[in-house]
Order: C-alpha cells, then structure tokens, then sequence
C-alpha cells in the first residue's frame, strides 16, 4: 500500500498513523473504504501486527476511522475532534518555518500572500482579508 | 502466554539471573536485550527447558516447562550456534522433527523449500553458517510452533534472507497468534519487528516496556539561547544526559513529551528541537546510567 521510513526515528505505529492520516485528509483513501486487513498490511510492510493494531486503534481514537466487528476497519467521512495537541505541534513547526523564511529576507507581507494562494487553493473558493 | 517469576539461576558461583520477572503476551514479538554476560541466553535456555531455574516459578499456558511434552512440543529453540546432527542432510533432519513434532507440516517444509532454495540431500554441516541458520529457520517454521524462542537469529543472514525470515515469522504472529522472544544486540533489527522489550543487565531486568511507550518516554532535546542558559532549566528533569557543544546543549531526559516541550518553551529558547530516540540509543544512555559506558580513551 505504501512504504514506512525504517530509518526514522519516531515510532512506527507513529508513522504508520500520520501516512493513513494523510491519506485520508487527501482524499486518496476515500470515506467508508476499506483499510487493509491487519495481518495484510503487516506483512506487506514486514512489521509488527501489534503495532498495526495499535495505529488502527489510535486512528480510531482520533476520530479518522471505525471498525467493524468482523470486517475489519474504513474511513470515518466526518471531520475528527479533539486535536489541541497535534495542532500546537503544528503551529509550532509552522514557527520555524515563517522564522526561517524572514531570515532568508523574504518581507512578512509576501509571507502572508503566498499563505493565502495555498489556503485558496486548497479551499477552492476566495479568502476574506 | 508466559510468565516469569523472580527466577533464579546460579552456575556455582557466578549468579547468572537474580530474581528476574517478566510476562510475554500470546501474539507478542518480546526483545530481550541486555549487555553481554547479561543472563540473556540463561533466561531462554531455562524457557526452552533445557536448564532449570534455582528458583522463582515459570509457565507457559499457565504450565511449567521442564520435562512437559505437550508444551515442548508447541515450542521451538533456536540457539545462537546452529546444532545439527552431523552427516544428517536437511532431509534426515525433516525425518527426525516430523517423528518427534505432533504439529510438523510435511505441505508447508516443501513450499518453504521454494523460499529457502536449498538442495533437500545437502548434508547440513556442509553449509555456510548462513545456510544453515537458514536450514533452522526452515524447519522450526514448519513444525507449527505456538512460541518461538530466538537466539541472535538474524546473525549471519544476508539482507535479502533476513527480509525473507522476518516476514515469514510476522505472517505466523500475523496470521496464528504465535508468540515469539527474541535475543539479539542487533536494536535495529529489534526495533523493527519487536512491540514489547525488556532490558537485562548483569543478572536483572532493569526495565521491561512495550516498545512505543519505551521510546516515548526517553527524548533528545536540542537547546540553544541567544544569551545563556537559564540556570533553572534542569530543576525538576530527569536528565540521563548532558553535553554542551559549543552553544548548544545537549540533554537525554525522561518525561512525557508535552511536559517537556512546554517546559522548555518557556525559557524561550533560540533554538529548540526534541527529537525520538533510536533503540540503540535507549540502550547505550540507559546503561550509561547504570555505570556501564565506555569512556573515550586517548593514548
């Protein structure tokens, strides 16, 4: 289905949530579809059933997927909840990055015009100012 | 699936294990791990029931192993030297194991032959110690075990085999539930395929965590202050390690990640990155802890 990074160092149950995660924000797997079976997926990638079971388990705590006794996991088509944690993570990240870009010179006004095309872009529709 | 209680083994005067606990779960892939002299060998030997504990108690299924057939003949020892019987080809010894093994497959040791592609009349002490490593992977496989107990297996296998060993091993855990404790200094083959580890040192279990919990609780944090340090900012944290290079500082600490970063935050720092840590590198600041490091010679 995809291929984990064994070289990084975060844990793969880890990983292996934030790749479905992103698949799932992205569309690419598309709500109430299957997520492959535990035992599948474990040896496609060649790692710990467990741990499959423990990001399946994550996911669904988060909100992004739901099982199904006896058929197996799908895509939740509603948005998750709770996520203050992972978005301070996030904002934190996103510091870095606009810290980095007024080192290289780029004008905090540009900064906030490319923002806008991304979020445009994404949204499909106009931005209010 | 086991249990482990404060078991005890002494070789006359050398205490090799000192009340060592631990519990491995049905389904399980259990890392033992330690530095060497450890008691890792021990510790398996007195699971696989071929030494007997001193003391302490030890079940698998809830029943003891030494000299129980019906658990023996669910379970299947891999030592770190692959023993064979000598002029026996691999053949023999698939003869040998279908007779004594209530659950070897006959269908399944043919269609591993496909994966392991080694002539079947080959006389096993005329392989390389990679093949014949291979050769006993091949035959445990095939008699159907519910544990395996792992002795350095990854030792000697080229990339392509160990590929190959791993994922047959997951598909059994994957597909039956089959419980497998393996013994390797090789962390990085461990982090891979392991969810549970548990770290022996000269004779003791010093810790013994599922490994995600074991990894997020250790973290390398990377600080630097466009002034200095504030002095408080190790009050309160359990730091394993510390070295300042140069500007940065950098420390090993224990804590929950969220505690952390909002603690170091709040010093606002120039620069500050908290980062996981590799299962080699637990180990090595976890046993520096305990005194048992190498210091940097110079001659």
């Amino acid at each position: 289905m995809f291929e984990l990074d064994l070289r990084s160092r975060a844990p793969m149950y880890e990983q292996l949530v934030e790749k479905i995660k992103e698949m799932i924000i992205n569309n690419v797997l598309k709500p109430d579809q299957q997520l492959p079976a535990v035992r599948v997926l474990a040896s496609e990638l060649t790692i710990n059933p467990n741990t499959i079971q423990k990001a399946y388990r994550e996911l669904e705590h988060r909100g992004y997927i739901y099982s199904v006794p006896g058929k197996g996991s799908f895509v939740k088509p509603a948005v998750p909840g709770n996520n203050t944690a992972r978005l301070r993570i996030l904002e934190n990240g996103l510091a870095k990055i606009i810290s980095e870009m007024l080192y290289l010179g780029v004008p905090p006004q540009e900064i906030i015009t490319r923002l806008k095309k991304l979020l445009s872009k994404k949204e499909g529709g106009k931005l209010d100012d | 699936m086991i249990e482990i209680e404060r078991i005890g083994k002494r070789f006359q005067e050398t205490v090799a294990l000192r009340e060592v606990s631990l519990s491995v779960r049905q389904g399980s892939i259990y890392g033992l791990v330690g530095s060497n002299g450890a008691g890792k060998t021990t510790l398996l030997k007195i699971l696989a029931g071929i030494y007997k504990a001193d003391s302490g108690a030890l079940t698998i299924d809830s029943q003891p192993v030494f000299e129980n057939y019906s658990i023996k003949g669910r379970t299947v020892f891999i030592p770190d030297a692959p023993y064979h019987f000598p002029n026996f080809t691999i053949k023999d010894m698939a003869h040998f194991y279908a007779r004594i093994y209530p659950r070897w497959n006959q269908a399944r040791f043919e269609k591993l032959e496909e994966v392991f592609n080694i002539e079947v009349k080959r006389r096993i002490r005329t392989l390389s110690k990679g093949m014949q490593r291979q050769v006993s992977f091949w035959l445990s496989l095939t008699l159907t075990p519910d544990l395996m107990i792992l002795d350095e297996p990854l030792d000697g296998l080229d990339p392509v085999m160990r590929k190959k060993v791993k994922n047959l091993i997951i598909q059994d855990v994957a597909e039956r539930k089959m419980t497998v404790i393996i013994s390797s200094h090789n962390l990085r083959d461990m982090e891979d395929i392991c969810d549970y580890i548990g770290i022996l040192h000269q004779g003791e279990m010093l810790i013994q965590k599922d490994l995600d919990d074991l990894k997020s609780d250790v973290h390398k944090i990377q600080i630097a202050f466009s002034s200095d340090s504030p002095p408080a900012l190790l009050q309160d944290l359990q730091v394993l390690y510390q070295e300042k290079r140069g500007s940065v500082l950098i420390l090993i600490v224990r804590g929950p990640f969220s505690e952390i970063m909002s603690r170091m935050q709040s010093y606002r720092p120039a620069v500050l990155d908290i980062l996981p840590l590799t299962l080699e590198e637990i180990f090595i600041y976890e046993m520096g802890d305990r005194g048992y490091e190498i210091k940097n010679v110079l001659y």
